[in-house]
């Protein structure tokens, strides 16, 4: 296993590297020159000439790729090693630091509120299949899932917030009350309900369609041979096999848990790094998109190395 | 080796009354029907057939011909679409069809194993071998999880497993195909029970382990004293293993008798085709005996007797469907053909008569 | 050799096994048909498909007739009508601050935001199909080499991707907007269409074409591409959902169209600024956006049911 993570890790150096490179190119290859933004008429041609030379735009694009890259993973020990966002100028390294717990309170608390619904939701569905409850549930299912996250948010706010004023409307914490749980909590309810309906419906689905798989197999016909109990089969049995693509479904889960709330947590100001990478697109700071993209290119990589080994943890029948 | 867990081990009580001692298994009118998209599937119509204690009998027809359906029905583990709709299968005396789920539980795996035909894939992958043998035990004879445990070991290397103790702890991929029919074979076994019921048990399997594993069914049930419905479409297997052979065509039971008056002496033309179809060594022929025609699709049933498209001796009179007829002592068939083989002398009239009677008593409501 | 009715390799064929060349009972076979017949038959039998495909159907006609009826409607400001005019045959949804017909506008919205899913997954299975085949038939090193272009492109975060390119290349700009969904959403169509060249590739059709001197050109566009079609047709389906998504996400977000372009995601952001006083406006693009999800993910779960031979059996 030990051989087979290095591996890994050593076959995702190129993609990592190509990750950065697209990365790079689409950033700095835009049509328009960064420093355009400094163009306000109240900056002299000289200073933005030395903008340029001090920011290094004015080397070759292989040149200020290598810097850019050597430096990018030093950010462990490297306030620096991001750069300056355009924006506020700010080390792009803190800013992404100071948001990353918000957006793993967030992802975190929903990704547990779905496995907690959605693996007995779609077990019971299995098991009775073509029962009222399952159809039903399936209906609820498909149309959770086919809601848009922004819209679903927006509904949430609008009913909950505005008109039962149960919830507050945006942000994670209200001024003055910093570091109170119950309010983080109030705050953290309705992005929570918006990521978790979609996410529950589209997991059940899931569960749903592995353990029909699982029960379909010729194995629980031998263990009910054995005289063994209904629940038995299905607790011990079926479930521990069909467990097994859920686990990888979590594994694949992880590379969003840092950038895939950008819509909802955009539509409830929620200050995450998805929030984040949304407005520095809109507001063009380069180098904030580019450091959040790379985060969440190398999150990708990690999630699938990561489900692939818990994949070989949990099934037997693999290994490398 | 035996070891003293073996002899904490009971065989399983016999349940209180029998009608007929020496009749263990006793199925009557058994009719497991389908319901599918394209229409009912008679699967199973009308089946009878008895195992004696300790005594083998040999299921035999082609795919289809509602064989494993009806074992499956014994150890009702029919699921939807499928429904047996009307029958009794008594087991020691007892209806089990009329038996509450967990009475039926209690004799699962207990007094009546079953072992299936692809070792492959009828093992749970993620436990292991002795895990899923002791389960059985635990379940069945409670105990402690070691003593299951050594029960386990213990019926891997009666079933020639060597190694047992490392086995027992790996996991069914890292067996081979004989090796996991093995395991199946021990787990069915793990209970004592008084009746086994092998559904293709060695189809799946290449000749020089099939012959391996049918030798050691032989030791087995004739230590356990176990009787044994044996299920195939390999005659060899038939004349192998069997004491008494019934021959299944289209869901109906179409010749039965004892294993030796079979092959010496078949009067069905069904069953006569099978034989005939067999290449022997030494023989000399240009062309394989095959029989005529396809098997009919449950779908599309033809009238009267099923295989009267395809029987050499068709006459007018199978247009009415012939019911189980005594040819011999132990022998019934259903053909409208003489003991001896010859065309029937009597007229329409009597012959129709004989049918509806039968058909009449043949038609006992289950549950 | 073929016979009549009947394509090599297909699945769901069932003639019995072991027909003997003599006479055989008509009454005993299972009548055969032709691949697409079972499909067709297969996919007319699940309600929920055909459901989907009338709704699908519905929707793509509402986006062209009703635009076409309504002309300029969709954007015709005017000072006579506002909210508060009741719900009349002419503006059966009323009339929204700025006095345009809000049903029009709807439709006309359903339009943009159908055509530019519509091509966006054109774009996608083409390349994806380009990509896939070249890799799934050539194999070896130019396989890999693909399969690491597909690894890279599905690491990056695809909603970034999207936003990136259209807020760097131009935003507003439905073209743009096509591209860049286009561009990043392929590598899983290529991973369908490689999958299913691996698996014929290796196929007796294929070998048999391939010993009777077929072209490498041939076999692949002949042959495979049409067996290879149909996860494509499959996953362009449920495509379009995720596109149309996207869309109204980027518009939403204001990178994408903008007023006084009409999409269903720029109505959501209109009617977000509203949504105190008129509650009911986020509601009808939102519904809209779920209709088209729900009618292209059955139609395109049964467009799989009905190519996968796999038997259903009746509850």
């Amino acid at each position: 296993m030990a051989s087979y993570t290095i591996r890994r890790l050593i076959q995702a150096i190129p993609i990592v590297i190509g990750i950065s490179v697209i990365s790079f190119a689409i950033v700095y290859l835009t049509p328009g020159n960064f420093v355009d933004k400094f163009r306000t008429g109240r900056v002299s041609e000289a200073t933005i000439q030395n903008l340029i030379h001090v920011y290094g735009l004015d080397q070759p694009l292989p040149v200020q790729f290598w810097k850019w890259f050597t430096n990018f993973w030093t950010f462990p020990v490297n306030n620096l090693a991001w750069g300056f966002s355009f924006t506020d100028g700010q080390p792009v390294r803190d800013l992404i630091f100071a948001r990353i717990p918000a957006t793993l309170l967030l992802m975190g608390t929903s990704l547990l509120v779905t496995i907690v619904l959605a693996i007995p939701i779609g077990i019971m569905q299995a098991v009775k299949q073509y029962s009222w409850a399952d159809k039903i549930i399936t209906t609820l299912e498909t149309i959770g899932y086919a809601m848009p996250t922004f819209w679903l948010g927006l509904i949430l706010k609008q009913l909950f917030s505005v008109q039962l004023k149960l919830f507050p409307l945006y942000g994670m914490q209200t001024l003055g009350k910093h570091g109170d749980i119950p309010d983080i909590l109030a705050h953290l309810v309705l992005p929570v309900t918006t990521l978790a309906v979609i996410q529950v419906a589209g997991w059940s689905r899931y569960m749903r369609a592995s353990m029909l798989e699982v029960m379909r197999q010729d194995f629980i016909r031998t263990a009910r041979s054995k005289g063994l109990a209904s629940s038995q089969v299905i607790r011990k049995h079926a479930l521990r096999n069909a467990l097994i693509p859920i686990v990888t479904l979590l594994g694949l889960t992880i590379p969003s848990l840092l950038s895939g709330a950008a819509i909802t947590e955009t539509v409830f100001s929620w200050p995450g790094l998805g929030y984040l990478g949304v407005t520095s697109v809109i507001e063009r700071d380069y180098p904030v998109v580019l450091a959040v993209v790379m985060i969440g290119g190398v999150m990708v990589i990690l999630g699938n190395l990561l489900a692939d080994i818990a994949y070989a943890v949990v099934d037997p029948r693999i290994h490398y | 080796m035996q070891t003293t867990a073996v002899n904490t081990i009971a065989p399983a009580p016999t349940p209180a009354r029998a009608a007929n001692p020496d009749e263990l298994l006793d199925i009557e009118g058994l009719k497991t029907y389908f319901a599918t998209a394209n229409g009912l599937v008679k699967a199973v119509d009308g089946v009878s057939l008895q195992i004696r204690q300790a005594r083998t009998l040999g299921v035999v027809g082609e795919s289809g011909s509602g064989k494993s359906i009806t074992a499956l029905s014994v150890m009702r583990l029919i699921e939807r679409p499928g429904r047996i709709v009307a029958g009794q299968v008594r087991f020691a005396g007892q209806d089990i069809l009329k038996l509450k789920d967990d009475d039926m539980r209690e004799i699962r795996g207990n007094q009546i194993s079953m072992i299936f035909q692809e070792p492959m894939t009828s093992l749970n992958p993620v436990f292991t071998c002795g895990d899923q043998i002791a389960e059985a035990v635990l379940r069945h004879r409670g105990g402690s999880k070691k003593a299951a445990m050594l029960r386990a070991v213990d019926m891997l290397s009666q079933v020639g497993i060597p190694d047992p103790k490392r086995r027992a702890k790996q996991y069914p991929h890292e067996l081979s195909g004989g090796m996991r029919q093995r395991v199946m074979i021990a787990m069915a076994l793990s209970t004592n029970p008084e009746l086994l019921i092998a559904d293709e048990p060695t189809t799946a399997l290449d000749v020089t382990i099939q012959a391996q594993i049918l030798e050691l069914m032989k030791a087995l049930r004739e230590q356990n004293r176990m009787a044994i419905m044996l299920i195939t479409h390999d005659l060899g297997v038939v004349a192998e293993m069997s004491d008494d052979v019934t021959v299944m065509y289209a869901g109906k039971v179409v010749e039965a008798t004892d294993a030796l008056t079979l092959f010496d002496t078949p009067h069905n033309p069904y069953t006569k085709g099978l034989l005939a179809s067999i290449p022997r060594l030494g023989e000399h022929r240009e062309r394989l005996e095959v029989i005529k025609g396809v098997v009919p699709n449950p779908l599309n049933l033809p009238s009267g007797c099923l295989f009267k498209r395809r029987c050499p001796y068709a006459m007018p009179i199978c247009d009415v469907a012939p019911p189980l007829r005594q040819i011999g002592e132990n022998h019934v068939s259903r053909c409208w053909l003489t003991p001896d083989g010859g065309k029937p002398e009597i007229g329409e009239a009597p012959l129709k008569a004989e049918a509806e009677a039968s058909s009449a008593s043949l038609t006992v409501e289950a549950r | 050799m073929t016979t009549e009715g009947i394509r090599l390799g297909q699945p769901g064929i069932s003639l019995p096994v072991g027909t003997p060349t003599g006479e055989v009972d008509e009454v005993d076979l299972v009548p055969v048909q032709t691949y697409w017949q079972l499909v067709r038959r297969r996919f007319l039998q699940n309600r929920l498909a055909v459901i989907a495909f009338v709704l699908m159907i519905v929707l793509v006609v509402a986006s062209i007739a009703f635009p076409i009826l309504g002309g300029n409607l969709w954007f015709t400001t005017s000072l006579t009508h506002g909210p508060t005019d009741p719900v009349s045959l002419a503006a059966p949804l009323g009339y929204d601050n700025d006095g345009i017909n809000i049903f029009f506008r709807l439709m006309r919205g359903l339009q943009t935001s159908l055509s530019i899913g519509f091509f966006a997954v054109l774009i996608i299975a083409g390349i994806g199909t380009a990509v896939g085949s070249v890799a799934g038939y050539a194999g070896g090193r130019i396989d890999n080499l693909l399969m690491r272009l597909v690894d890279i492109v599905l690491s990056l975060p695809g909603l970034f991707l999207v936003l990136m390119f259209v807020a760097f290349l131009g935003s507003g700009s439905a073209l743009v907007i096509i591209f860049a969904i286009g561009l990043t959403g392929w590598t899983t169509a290529a991973r369908l269409v490689r999958a299913e060249f691996l698996r014929l590739r290796e196929s007796d059709f294929v070998q048999a074409a391939k010993a009777l001197g077929a072209s490498d050109s041939r076999i692949v566009i002949r042959h495979m591409i049409p067996s290879a079609l149909a996860p494509v047709v499959v996953a362009s389906t449920l495509g379009i959902a995720d596109a149309v998504v996207t869309e109204a996400a980027l518009s939403f977000l204001g990178l994408g169209l903008l007023p006084p372009e009409a999409s269903l995601g720029n109505m959501l952001t209109h009617a977000q600024d509203y949504f105190y006083r008129q509650p009911l406006w986020i509601y009808y693009p939102g519904i809209m956006l779920i209709l088209v999800v729900l009618a292209a993910s059955f139609l395109g779960d049964g467009l799989r049911d009905a190519l996968d031979p796999r038997q259903r059996i009746e509850a």
